[in-house]
């Protein structure tokens, strides 16, 4: 009984003593680790200090004025090109209602954008000799193509009758005409 | 344990039973000095045995919280470990308002050696000398063949260097880590960030003046500046001394609104990473001329423009108005002095005219109508007899004369016989045109979208009759070649005859220019001067502001008002003309200048 108490004690204390010891160990190394890399970091932020003052110094105004006489010329904006705005860009011409083609007989006046904002010709009434002339105008710009099953498929979408308002509601609706 | 315990001899009879214990006994209480022994003992034990509980106890508790309670996080047991710590550099960056470093402190190690670990002075000296040629070999030779254990061979090297002598390899050569404050902009802000002497205290600037503050932030401090306005003024400014081999020039930008300088220079200065090094391009300037700061140091009559403080005191006071006539037929004489035009009209001139033409003589006119106390008290007010307050140490203190007499106030109506500095002077022409508000000119960047608390010095209307009379001295006056187009300059001119001795001197001027933009709806300010112009072919005889700093500040306009969004409007558009129009001059034919 005497014997296997002592016995265990025994294997207690060494494996607390080996458990000990390897944990110290452990953290010695870890904290070595640590402080290398602490060391390290502190290089690298004295060197980012460094790059950063010499970024400052390579790309002040003077340098930058030079660099750009010898390799780019190019000038401060004059105040003719800031004249206008997005605000003043004019929006595309509003589609003309199909009636007013029909009346007007000007075909040529349909430029690209009422083609490609039309797709719809078959479901319009339309005379068949400005119904040509767009169909030529659609090959012209290449939306044709993509446009020809429109006729066949014939889903009439109202999207054209609208003049957009903005520049966001015009390009939804080119998207929605596609 | 029991079994050990021994009663008495007489218990060993070995003819006893197995089971048969004796009755216990009551325990031997031993008599005299045994009992004193045994007391003691039991004392002791008692003593030594809490002394353990307690200790294990302590390491069991010690135990439970670590591990149990985790005390605290693994953050708070790092502070304990010996680990290096990053040195923080003694001062903070400054940064302008975009972020650009402006001034920064970086590790700057120096190299020493010491001669006893040397083991081949003439190899090291040979290996030494080709990486730092200035060096000259005989003496590193001596240094490092010497007795002594330690010798500097060069302080602060370059990252470059450092690198170079680390792979050269030579056992005995050490590093000293040091610190030095940088300045990659060179000599673009020198007045205004300043510079360090040793151990980086500030010796000027903003350096100075924030020194303990950048001692103790670790995050950069960041100024109103702006880097590229910065440089557009300095180049600008340059362009004006070069074309009219001019002494010195000087100008600001400044943000009518919040007070916040954008730029703000003095030529001739300095490189503050070598403040004394020689300048090799101009080796005739002398270091203190490259040191001083004009723009908030200098004290300058500083002539007409100075009018539009007479004009907005006459108006704010109730004294003259708009439509207000001063007879400008024949010069003053009071005194000794006599006040003439430079231009003059020889006829009745109206208070807007009086500024447009820049007439001394109507200026004096209106000054003498509102009266000594008025002025003094109008100019007190603007902070114009005072030095003023900004985050630089150096700052001039305005002459004035002690007693107002009569000739004085005609002689400050048109800007002479009072000295203030270009500071001053933009700080309060930006009330008068920003709605009458007087605010602090600071070098501090303020929290986008807030305004300092200002002081309500004229009247808003009065201020915006000032906008308007501005305009027409761009529009018809004598700042026509300050005009940029789609930025509705408004300004004033002012052309100084420079004091030598007791005397003016006729041919030293002082050329300025004080411009508002977009003058309808004010945001931004520029003052620049220029020190002792000479005319030259292209300004046909003039050195006058009008044609010196005027075109400068039209140039410098259209180089900023992209950077700074402003956007250009058609100066002829009914809306503009009529946030602009003086209506006591509305259908008169206006004179040119």
């Amino acid at each position: 009984m005497i014997k296997l108490s002592t016995l265990f004690w025994l294997v207690l204390v060494s494996t607390t003593g080996f458990a000990m010891f390897a944990v110290k160990y452990q953290v010695q190394s870890l904290e070595e680790d640590l402080n290398r890399t602490k060391k390290a970091t502190i290089e690298e932020e004295h060197a980012i200090r460094t790059d950063e003052a010499e970024w400052a110094y390579l790309t002040r105004p003077e340098t930058l004025d030079e660099m750009n006489r010898r390799y780019l010329s190019l000038a401060p904006i004059a105040t003719k090109q800031l004249r206008t705005t997005l605000t003043d860009i004019p929006l595309r011409a509003p589609t003309p209602a199909p009636v007013d083609v029909a009346t007007a007989d000007t075909p040529t006046e349909s430029g690209p954008p009422a083609t490609l904002a039309s797709p719809i010709m078959p479901a319009s009434p339309i005379t068949p000799a400005s119904s040509i002339t767009a169909a030529s105008l659609q090959k012209q710009t290449g939306v044709g193509e993509r446009a020809q099953p429109a006729p066949a498929t014939a889903t009439p979408k109202p999207i054209v009758s609208r003049r957009p308002r903005s520049l966001d509601e015009l390009i939804a609706q080119v998207a929605a005409s596609r | 344990m029991i079994a050990t315990q021994r009663l008495s001899f007489d218990d060993d009879n070995p003819c006893r039973p197995r089971h048969f214990k004796p009755p216990p006994c009551a325990a031997i209480v031993p008599d005299g000095p045994a009992k004193q022994a045994v007391e003691t003992c039991r004392t002791r034990l008692l003593v030594t045995g809490a002394l353990f509980v307690l200790l294990f106890s302590v390491v069991a508790l010690r135990l439970a919280e670590i591990v149990l309670l985790e005390s605290g996080s693994g953050e708070a047991q790092l502070g304990r470990l010996r680990t290096a710590t990053a040195p923080v550099p003694s001062h903070a960056d400054i940064v302008d308002r975009n972020g650009n470093v402006l001034a920064t402190t970086l590790d700057s190690p120096s190299l020493y050696a010491n001669p006893k670990q040397i083991i081949d002075a003439a190899g090291a000296t040979r290996k030494l000398v080709q990486v730092f040629p200035n060096l000259s070999s005989a003496e590193v030779y001596a240094k490092l063949s010497s007795a002594k254990s330690f010798v500097w061979i060069r302080r602060h090297l370059t990252p470059t260097e450092q690198y170079s002598v680390n792979q050269l390899g030579i056992p005995g050569l050490e590093f000293e880590h040091e610190e030095r404050r940088v300045y990659p902009d060179g000599d673009l802000t020198s007045h205004v960030v300043g510079y360090t002497g040793i151990d980086n205290a500030g010796f000027a600037g903003v350096e100075r003046a924030l020194d303990s503050l950048l001692k103790e932030g670790r995050e950069p401090l960041q100024l109103s500046l702006d880097l590229r306005l910065q440089y557009i003024l300095h180049e600008e400014l340059q362009r004006v001394i070069d074309d009219f081999t001019a002494k010195g020039g000087a100008g600001l930008i400044m943000d009518v609104n919040t007070g916040e300088i954008l730029a703000m220079a003095s030529l001739p200065d300095f490189d503050p990473n070598h403040p004394a090094a020689p300048d090799l391009d101009h080796p005739a300037i002398s270091l203190a001329d490259r040191m001083f700061d004009r723009i908030t140091l200098g004290v300058y009559e500083l002539g007409s423009i100075f009018k539009i403080f007479t004009v907005a005191m006459a108006l704010d006071g109730g004294t003259s108005t708009l439509t207000s006539t001063y007879d400008a037929t024949h010069p003053i004489r009071i005194g000794r002095f006599t006040i003439s035009d430079y231009h003059g009209k020889h006829r009745v001139l109206s208070v807007p005219e009086i500024l447009m033409y820049s007439s001394n003589i109507g200026a004096a006119k209106i000054a003498v109508a509102a009266g000594a106390e008025k002025q003094r008290d109008f100019l007190a007010r603007l902070g114009l007899l005072k030095p003023p307050k900004i985050e630089i140490s150096e700052v001039g203190t305005p002459h004035y004369p002690a007693k107002w007499r009569e000739v004085n106030v005609m002689t400050i109506a048109f800007g002479h016989g009072i000295s203030v500095t270009p500071l001053s002077f933009a700080t309060a022409a930006a009330a008068l045109v920003n709605g009458g508000v007087l605010r602090q000119a600071t070098l501090l960047k303020l929290p986008p979208g807030s305004t300092p608390q200002g002081q309500q010095v004229i009247s808003p209307k009065t201020s915006e009759q000032m906008r308007k009379l501005m305009r027409l001295v761009v529009e018809h006056g004598t700042g026509t070649m300050a005009a940029a187009p789609g930025y509705v300059v408004g300004g004033k001119t002012g052309t100084a005859d420079k004091v030598s001795g007791r005397h003016y001197a006729e041919r030293k001027l002082l050329s300025s220019f004080v411009a508002v933009f977009p003058i309808n709806d004010p945001k931004y300010l520029i003052l620049t001067m220029v020190d002792e112009p000479h005319p030259n072919k292209q300004s046909h005889g003039y050195a006058t502001a009008g044609w010196t700093v005027a075109p400068a500040t039209s140039r410098i306009i259209q180089r900023i008002a992209p950077l700074l969004g402003v956007q250009p409007v058609d100066e002829a558009a009914p809306e503009v003309q009529r946030a602009l129009m003086v209506e006591s001059l509305q259908g008169k034919r206006i004179e040119a200048y």
